[in-house]
């Protein structure tokens, strides 16, 4: 008799279930039986670093802080490049000079559009 | 850099009415420092950053002092007649000095890579207030401060005066001498001294005889 | 469960290759070796601390090297160095926060008892006041060897714990605190000073 084609992903995929949940019902049990659970306020609230907690720990973030994060990570990429080019400098051609000031040109327009804009402001 | 008696002279000739003292540190180091008075430390310590040949525009430390009531005995020598003969009779007069608090300044000049120069404030126990001297030297802010928190001089015109080192509900300056420190005394493994006393108040009650004799 | 196992059966099943173990042996022992330390340092102690989490000392040797940042996921809180007054209500706070079962090291004489600050206005006499210390370490500071050798204490105090009966382990224990109460700033110093519930100083016996 030959086993079905998906047969092996059944077994997988139960592999994959069995092992985290295995893990998660020794614990509910082991809670059940053994150790009592003691909640408590202190226990229960937001940790700062042990001063008394203000707020919720799930709080909104402005929308500015992940314009903030796509300028870094604009300007971290091109630090990459630049480290080479760095490196390089000395060996450079002509056209490739020229490429890297295009290159750097158009982050720094960027930039310049970025500060027009307002998005370096923190405080609105 | 001048003597501390010319920059005496220059000072009250810069800021009328002024009160200036010497005080004289009789220990090896002599360094001699200057009183000033509370009203024109401002104008003062204004001159002594400002005044092209002092420059003095780093005030690296600032420290209280708390003073107790002291006496000090001087001997002076005289010539008396005692009996129709002249004698040398050492004359004892007593100064009574009540205490007073003190922030010490130690200024030194970048500019002109001299100092220090000691400034010395006083104040009475009671009330302890003096101008503060941040405004001219803002390196001087956190350690007003300090002074405040364990001194309890208010500095007037410091622009942020809260305490620094102890948490804002303590009440007590700890650094003055009169300070007594909570009665936490009740588990001393080696006591002694002002400890032992105080840790006796901790101990129990001796056993009566009756205690002692079970019947 | 929590009965002992007859050695002699026990070694006599080993030699047939078969290992028999009891549930709290197994417990005990998986929890003395992963004893995670919540990272932080007071005070000069802590650069001890540090040197026996590094390399020479290799606190990783007994499982402990995960210093944790966040007390949800320690178990063993080594208090290293001056405990101020300022501080404490903050101390006692991490420890509150920790899940059980947890375990303090106060770490040097600042730690259980204030040390060369005692009579200081502003450092608390010991942590012991405020929360139950398992091992103390006396030394200013003390070596690193020292913070092993409580280690092993610990390890020891955690292999003898019971899962059952009258003598089990506090944390397994329904009535058992988890949580001790914070100190308050007050006018003149902590309120209350201790808590009576677990700093219970030697009395001075007259006789
Ligand atoms: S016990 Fe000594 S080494 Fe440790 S924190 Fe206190 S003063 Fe520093």
């Amino acid at each position: 008799m030959s086993l079905h084609p998906y047969f092996e992903i059944v077994v997988f995929v139960g592999v994959a279930l069995i092992f985290p949940v295995m893990p998660l019902i020794l614990a509910w049990m082991w809670r059940r039986f053994f150790q009592p659970p003691k909640p408590g306020a202190a226990k229960n609230a937001t940790y700062e670093c042990g001063m008394e907690s203000l707020g919720e720990a799930q709080i909104q973030f402005r929308s500015q802080y992940y314009l903030y994060a796509i300028i870094f990570l604009i300007f971290d990429v091109e630090a990459v490049f630049l480290v080479p080019f760095a490196v390089a400098f000395t060996g450079l051609p002509v056209g490739a000079f020229l490429s890297i000031l295009v290159f750097l040109l158009l982050l720094i327009e960027g930039l310049v559009w970025a500060w027009g804009k307002g998005c370096l402001n923190w405080a609105k | 850099m001048e003597t501390l008696e010319q920059i005496k002279k220059r000072i009250e000739a810069a800021v009328p009415g002024a009160k200036i003292d010497i005080v004289n540190n009789g220990s090896p180091s002599a360094q001699h420092s200057l009183k000033i008075d509370n009203e024109h430390a401002r104008d003062v310590a204004r001159f002594l950053r400002d005044d092209p040949a002092l420059r003095f525009d780093f005030c690296s430390n600032v420290t209280g002092v708390d003073w107790l009531d002291r006496v000090i005995k001087k001997t002076v020598k005289t010539k008396q007649v005692v009996d129709g003969v002249e004698k040398d009779v050492d004359l004892t007069s007593e100064e009574k000095i009540p205490g007073y608090l003190e922030a010490v300044y130690h200024l030194f000049s970048i500019a002109h890579k001299h100092g220090p120069v000691i400034i010395r404030m006083q104040t009475g126990r009671a009330n302890a207030q003096l101008s503060s001297l941040t405004p001219i030297w803002r390196s001087a802010e956190l350690q007003e401060r300090e002074i405040f928190d364990l001194y309890g001089i208010k500095f007037e015109g410091h622009p942020d005066l809260r305490r620094i080192l102890m948490w804002d509900e303590f009440e007590d300056f700890p650094m003055r001498k009169d300070y007594r420190p909570p009665d936490d005394f009740e588990w001393e493994p080696t006591p002694h001294d002002d400890v032992l006393e105080r840790a006796k108040q901790h101990y129990p009650a001796r056993p009566t005889e009756t205690e002692l004799k079970p019947s | 469960m929590g009965d002992e196992i007859d050695e002699g059966l026990r070694s006599e099943l080993q030699r047939q290759g078969i290992w028999v173990t009891s549930m709290q042996e197994l417990y005990n022992w998986g929890r003395k070796n992963s004893i995670w330390p919540l990272q932080f340092g007071l005070a000069c102690c802590a650069i001890e601390m540090i040197a026996t989490a590094a390399s020479r000392y290799d606190i990783a040797r007994f499982g402990a090297e995960v210093f944790r940042p966040s007390p949800r996921q320690a178990d063993l809180m080594i208090v290293a160095g001056t405990v101020t007054k300022k501080m404490a209500p903050q101390i006692v706070r991490l420890y509150n926060q920790m899940p059980d079962p947890k375990y303090v090291i106060a770490m040097g004489a600042c730690a259980i008892s204030g040390g060369p600050f005692k009579q200081g206005y502003n450092v608390l006499k010991g942590i012991d006041r405020y929360i139950p210390v398992d091992v103390y370490i006396p030394g200013c500071p003390p070596r690193p060897e020292a913070l092993l050798h409580a280690f092993m204490e610990l390890q020891r105090k955690i292999d003898n714990q019971k899962l059952s009966g009258p003598n089990k382990s506090d944390h397994l224990d329904r009535e058992h605190p988890s949580e001790y109460p914070v100190p308050a700033f007050g006018k003149h110093d902590l309120v209350p000073r201790a808590n009576p519930d677990v700093f219970r100083p030697p009395q001075i016996e007259r006789v």
